[in-house]
């Protein structure tokens, strides 16, 4: 009966198990689709801003902005990890450790750099291998606000301006399609390569041929200066860039969960057929074996 | 069934007759005069012909009961007999040749050689029965035994004059490690041994005295044959011949014991077929079964075996046993009786094996009397504990990786499986005798290698090696070069 007992009570922790991966299934999903609607939404605003830049710098005009000059030598650096404040999302936060971490130790190998993280995991995974982030933030959930994100902007830009910060690079999962999200690292400061073309890497290649096309044929007039212009566009190109890591990495999140819960979801009842079936095994068994034990007594004692 | 003689009444030897008087499968009952039963134990012997089928068999009596007849188990054949025929009562229980004139031979369980080689001078013969040592001479030494096998030495270490059991399912090779058992520690040990065959294979044992003739003991140039003896009763034969064979080859181990006070070695292959056989008669003999068929006499006659192996003051028997576990359920009755009499015991899992990891030692079910500070040492016992810990931890874990992936474990609980992985392939080695299949010489590991290969792995010395640089190795550094072959094919 041991046997057959341990079995059941195995087959129950399994069921609650499935149960809890279930619903975390169906709330990934519902919260992946709210996620996504507010990554479309600023992903067009990004995309216009970017080819904004793009068509300022096409213009022929002497565009000078600091944050698209790069600083010939780098003295310190910072590194923002986003991952998740949850797990059960299947590889979704080692994924962006794993990107991170090399990225971290070379700039913290040539400059003093900072490391900065976002989300539970990211921290306690760093934590872990004895690497202390010098900030962290928990409070971008799957919603971030561009407010929040914006007073994290401000701060970079500051620093960058002056002089404190030469680089920024972030980690993050980029949200690519539904069935494609890539962890990465990506240098947002300085804004460089942003101005010299359209190759928005998000942007694809349908945004490049818009964006072209639109470069032949728009002319723009700049009033007051194209200068105070720039001024005003390239800080929100850069905080727009970075409010869109955040949003990626929060579609990406959900994405990773949903799929990583109905796996679990799928092993579970796996496991519960197998086991079921092997419990049932064992419980005939054991009824066999009482039953040719009192027949085999029964007949002993006819004698 | 009431015993009307007093099986204490000395009878006069091979003097009295009796008839057959029914033949139920392998048992007998055979009538004798009222005044001259022969005591149980007692070796019963007919030679006769009837239609010109001679038959010519021993058995041994079994019960009185009543009115002049005695129920007997038959130790052969029982084809053949027919009612009527005359049963002369041998007046002692089956004896077998004891004693140097014995080694190199093979017997069966009657004791007489069937290795074609004529027959042999023994200077005595001992009964088959015999009481075990009385406890003030019992040795209280213990003594760790060293067999250079990692997953042995590290988890389960053998004791010196003590009995280890081979517990598993059928084909997880739990003859193959007890030949290797033999070809470790016989060809490495001076005193006597001796190789019971209990109702395996009877190509195994042709197989094992084949190898014993080949293998030298270290280098003196001779045979291990040459100082072991044994005997066989394997599974073409009857219950009775299964059932009495252990107590043969013991018999014979014993007096090597008593007389000599050479340290001897006992090998059983397989001991569940000693309880199979004690069942199949059982019925037979009209014993009520008891718990899942089995006999109700199951655990005194596994005691009475089991005591009767063990170390005195005069000499040690070590014992290995292979005990089969039927259905893969260690609850059955057979096994479970036979894992109280061991001093270690390892227990072979099928999960293991269908790892591909051999031998397919379950390192959390074995165990040993001896894995304890006091004999083995702080160090030995503490890199032990933290391997099981180690495993064990992996074990628990195992369901949520099935479930929910190795990545939804803490960093904590990764590096444990992480190191687990690369613990339980590193349990597994090629063995001398499996060399055939493994195509990789056997490896022998001393212990204190063993210990701190196993040291270093749990302190993540090694976590930078892929887990296929664990698998038959010996010691860590082999699994360094092998992990650096593997890199290098790459």
């Amino acid at each position: 009966m041991a046997k057959a007992r341990a079995l059941d009570k195995r087959r129950k922790s399994i069921r609650n198990i499935r149960k809890i991966t279930r619903t975390m299934e169906l709330i990934a999903t519902a919260r992946f689709k709210k996620a996504m609607d507010r990554a479309h939404a600023a992903t067009a605003y990004t995309e216009r801003i970017t080819s904004l830049v793009a068509d300022l710098a096409h213009a022929g005009l002497e565009v000078s902005h600091p944050l698209l000059e790069g600083r010939d030598e780098v003295r310190h650096a910072i590194l923002l990890v986003i991952t998740g404040n949850r797990g059960l999302c299947g590889g979704y936060n080692s994924n962006v450790q794993r990107v991170a971490l090399p990225r971290w130790r070379e700039l913290a190998e040539a400059v003093p750099s900072m490391l900065e993280i976002s989300g539970k995991r990211g921290i306690a995974a760093f934590k872990f291998r004895e690497i202390m982030p010098d900030e962290t933030f928990i409070h971008f959930e799957d919603k971030p606000s561009f407010e929040e994100v914006e007073l994290l902007a401000n701060r970079y830009l500051d620093e960058y301006v002056t002089g404190n910060l030469d680089r920024l690079d972030v980690a993050y999962t980029r949200f690519e399609s539904m069935s494609r999200q890539v962890a990465t690292v990506e240098t947002l400061l300085p804004l460089g390569e942003l101005a010299a073309g359209p190759a928005e890497p998000a942007g694809g290649p349908a945004a490049q041929g818009e964006a072209g096309a639109r470069q032949a044929g728009t002319q723009y007039e700049f009033l007051p200066s194209a200068q105070s212009i720039l001024e005003e566009v390239v800080p929100t190109s850069f905080k727009v860039k970075l409010f869109k890591c955040f949003l990626d990495a929060a579609v990406s999140e959900q994405i990773a969960r949903m799929v990583a819960m109905k796996a679990a979801t799928e092993n579970a009842d796996k496991i519960i057929k197998k086991l079921s079936m092997t419990y049932n095994r064992a419980r005939q068994s054991q009824i066999t074996s009482e039953i040719m034990e009192v027949l085999g007594g029964v007949e002993a004692l006819k004698k | 069934m009431a015993t009307l003689a007093r099986p204490s009444a000395p009878a006069p030897v091979g003097t009295h007759i009796g008839q057959v008087t029914q033949v139920i499968g392998s048992t007998f009952d055979v009538e004798f005069p009222e005044d001259s039963l022969p005591a149980i134990y007692n070796a019963v012997k007919i030679a006769s012909e009837h239609k010109g089928i001679k038959v010519e068999l021993t058995g041994e009596v079994q019960q009185h009961l009543g009115g002049g007849r005695v129920r007997c188990v038959a130790l052969g054949g029982t084809d053949g007999m027919v009612r009527g025929q005359d049963c002369i009562d041998t007046g002692k229980p089956v004896t077998v040749p004891v004693g140097k004139a014995t080694l190199g031979r093979v017997f069966n369980l009657i004791g007489e050689p069937v290795d074609g080689r004529g027959p042999v001078e023994a200077e005595d013969y001992w009964s088959i029965h015999r009481d075990a040592p009385d406890i003030t001479d019992l040795s209280t030494k213990t003594e760790l035994f060293e067999t250079g096998i990692k997953v042995i030495d590290l988890l389960t270490p053998f004791v010196r004059g003590g009995k280890a059991g081979l517990f598993g399912g059928a084909g997880l090779g739990k003859t193959v490690i007890l030949t290797e058992l033999i070809a470790r520690i016989a060809s490495a040990h001076g005193g006597y041994s001796v190789f019971a065959g209990v109702g395996e294979r009877t190509r195994e044992g042709t197989d094992l005295w084949l190898e014993m003739q080949e293998a030298k003991i270290g280098d003196t140039g001779r045979s291990v044959i040459e100082q072991t003896c044994m005997v066989f009763g394997q599974m073409n034969e009857p219950p009775g011949a299964r059932l009495r064979v252990a107590l043969s080859a013991l018999t014979m181990a014993e007096y090597f014991r008593d007389t000599t006070g050479a340290d001897t070695l006992l090998f059983i292959d397989n001991i569940f077929r000693f309880s199979q056989a004690g069942s199949e008669v059982s019925a037979l003999l009209g014993r009520m079964p008891s718990a899942v068929g089995y006999q109700p006499t199951l655990a005194t006659e596994m005691g009475a075996l089991q005591e009767r192996i063990a170390s005195t003051s005069k000499g040690a028997i070590t014992s290995v046993q292979a005990v089969y576990v039927p259905a893969d359920d260690p609850t059955d009755p057979a096994p479970a009786t036979a894992f109280g009499n061991l001093d270690a015991f390892l227990y072979l899992e099928r999960s293991i094996s269908e790892k591909g990891i051999y031998p397919a030692v379950d390192p959390l079910a074995s165990s040993s009397r001896i894995l304890d500070p006091q004999y083995v040492g702080e160090r030995h016992y503490a890199i032990a504990r933290r391997v099981q810990r180690t495993l064990q931890r992996y074990r628990e874990l195992q369901d949520i990786i099935a479930i929910l992936g190795v990545d939804e474990l803490s960093e904590q609980d990764k590096l444990i499986v992480h190191r687990a992985r690369r613990m339980e392939r590193f349990l597994s080695q090629p063995f001398l005798v499996a060399e055939v299949f493994t195509g990789k010489p056997g490896e022998i590991t001393s212990l204190a290698d063993t210990i701190r290969s196993f040291e270093e792995i749990a302190d993540g010395k090694w976590d930078h090696l892929p887990e296929n640089a664990f698998m038959y190795v010996g010691p860590i550094e082999q699994a360094d070069e092998q992990g650096k072959k593997l890199a290098q094919k790459k």
